[in-house]
């Protein structure tokens, strides 16, 4: 699996018609550093699908931050990464260790 | 007053930071609320329910000073109506402003996808035009946003979309309400509730509540009868187990378990309360009840779900009118109305399909062509002296036969 950052991941060099695709799917691309970040998030699974292609893995994901302790994680380390239905989206989550450790949001 | 509010009201979020998941989408609609200069006049917010769309304008709206001015599925929502209430909302000054700290109207057009029948006819073109000459932020949410009659207004509205609110965010969610509740609650029975809510905030909050609100204790034993509710029962043993009930708290905890279809339901207790009942003023007692439920079921729509509690409580009053007077009979399931619409389903079919053809040749709506067509057709092809008009019609044989013996319109 891949796991891209979502604030700034870079790419191999793109065709032309791939990059207007991730462009028009709501991707940035800062020219300045080389590196893409998602802009908009209505077309997140395209997205994603697209990133899949050309990265050549079917799994690609977010790197996720927990709302409790600020720390990034990757989905795969959460105990309901297989019955998670909104993986790709949002960028928020809980991580584990938060959770076991009974925090709350806010505290 | 706030003990007795739902769990839900209680700990609604009054502030953006507090409304649970979703982030990104919060930060897009917090974008284009905040801004000076929007590109789309008005913004539509989709996804599933329960999580967090009307709770996220609510609480922008009071976050920065603004008045709602909601329209739901519950009102009318014809071209008229929407014009009476949102013209005057989006381009007049708010009265709030005057006395209080108000930064002026917002329109809330929630559910729009519901929008739709003979009742809301024109809805749609006229929330079109007051976008276009809104002052105020116009807010539409939706469920579906896919369907074709959203199409026009997609092409005006900036788009935020909303997904299920995941588990470890309904946990800790559910953990805060245990910790200001008071309520000792298993990490399991959280979990439990958690993944039965289907990334719904809402139900989750009131499966807690309706758990844990008594005992103040909550273990995965207690969260079984969700799965329980969740459960494909039939109406026939609902409805039997509902009018053998004991007692009223028992009709209450059954409908409470149950996860019949609320509008079946209460169509079928209304056929079948003259078989419970053999006595009048009983049973006119049970009907006056369930007419008081059905209001409170037209109350609650799509969006007031804090109301399923009086509708319960009404429906299970009219169970519990005499439970030592009941005795076994033989439920009339499912509702007659229901049973009649399938077997005249093929009929309408037919009707529609000749009004269809009289609507195309004759340029009028098929409403038209059923009401002040078909009936002169009837009494001219019962006097054979409509065959002309048959074929110019193009009706097939077996439609005029269908006309001929046709009985009522």
């Amino acid at each position: 699996m891949v796991v891209l950052n979502k604030k700034a991941f870079r790419l191999p060099r793109l065709e032309k018609d791939k990059f207007v695709l991730l462009m028009r799917l709501g991707l940035q691309y800062d020219r300045a550093n080389g590196t893409f970040c998602v802009n908009s998030y209505n077309n997140i699974e395209k997205v994603i699908d697209t990133l899949g292609e050309i990265l050549n893995d079917k799994n690609v994901g977010f790197m996720q931050s927990c709302l409790i302790c600020g720390k990034d994680f990757p989905c795969l380390e959460c105990r309901y990464y297989e019955i998670c239905e909104t993986k790709n989206l949002p960028f928020k989550c809980i991580c584990g260790r938060c959770l076991e450790e009974g925090k709350t949001i806010g505290e | 007053m706030s003990e007795n509010l739902l769990w839900v009201e209680k700990y609604r979020p009054k502030k953006v930071a507090n409304v649970v998941g979703n982030d990104e989408a919060k930060a897009a609609f917090i974008d284009w609320f905040k801004s000076k200069r929007r590109t789309k006049k008005a913004v539509l917010l989709y996804g599933p329910p329960g999580v967090g769309k009307t709770t996220l304008v609510n609480a922008a709206a009071n976050e920065f000073g603004f008045t709602v001015i909601e329209m739901n599925a519950s009102d009318t929502r014809s071209e008229k109506a929407v014009r009476a209430v949102a013209a005057p909302a989006t381009s007049f000054v708010a009265l709030d402003t005057f006395y209080k700290e108000s930064k002026g109207n917002i329109l809330f057009m929630d559910e729009v996808d519901g929008i739709a029948g003979n009742e809301d006819r024109g809805g749609v073109s006229a929330l079109l035009k007051i976008v276009e000459n809104a002052r105020v932020p116009v807010i539409m949410a939706a469920n579906d946003p896919d369907l074709q009659k959203l199409r026009p207004l997609k092409k005006v509205c900036a788009l935020v979309r909303f997904q299920q609110v995941r588990i470890p965010l309904i946990i800790a969610t559910l953990r805060k309400i245990c910790q200001k509740e008071g309520v000792e609650a298993e990490f399991e029975a959280l979990e439990k509730i958690a993944q039965n809510s289907r990334g719904d905030v809402r139900s989750a909050i009131n499966d807690l509540q309706s758990l844990a609100e008594t005992e103040k204790t909550l273990t995965l034993q207690d969260t079984m009868i969700l799965s329980a509710r969740n459960k494909d029962v039939g109406m026939d043993e609902v409805l039997r187990e509902y009018f053998s009930a004991k007692s009223l708290e028992e009709a209450s905890l059954l409908l409470f378990r149950s996860s019949v279809e609320y509008d079946n339901f209460i169509m079928a207790v209304g056929d079948n309360l003259p078989l419970r009942y053999t006595d009048p003023v009983e049973l006119a007692e049970a009907y006056d009840f369930v007419s008081q439920a059905d209001m409170f079921r037209g109350r609650i729509g799509t969006e007031h779900w804090h109301l399923l509690r009086y509708f319960f409580n009404d429906l299970a009053r009219a169970a519990a009118v005499s439970p030592q007077s009941y005795k076994p009979f033989t439920l009339i399931s499912p509702p007659i109305r229901v049973i009649t619409l399938f077997w005249t389903k093929g009929k309408r079919t037919t009707l529609e399909k000749i009004c269809g053809k009289i609507g195309q040749r004759c340029h009028v709506s098929r409403q038209t062509a059923k009401e002040d067509f078909v009936p002169f057709l009837k009494v001219m092809l019962e006097k054979q002296k409509a065959l002309p008009v048959a074929s110019w019609l193009e009706l097939a044989p077996e439609e005029v036969e269908f006309l001929k013996k046709m009985s009522k319109f």
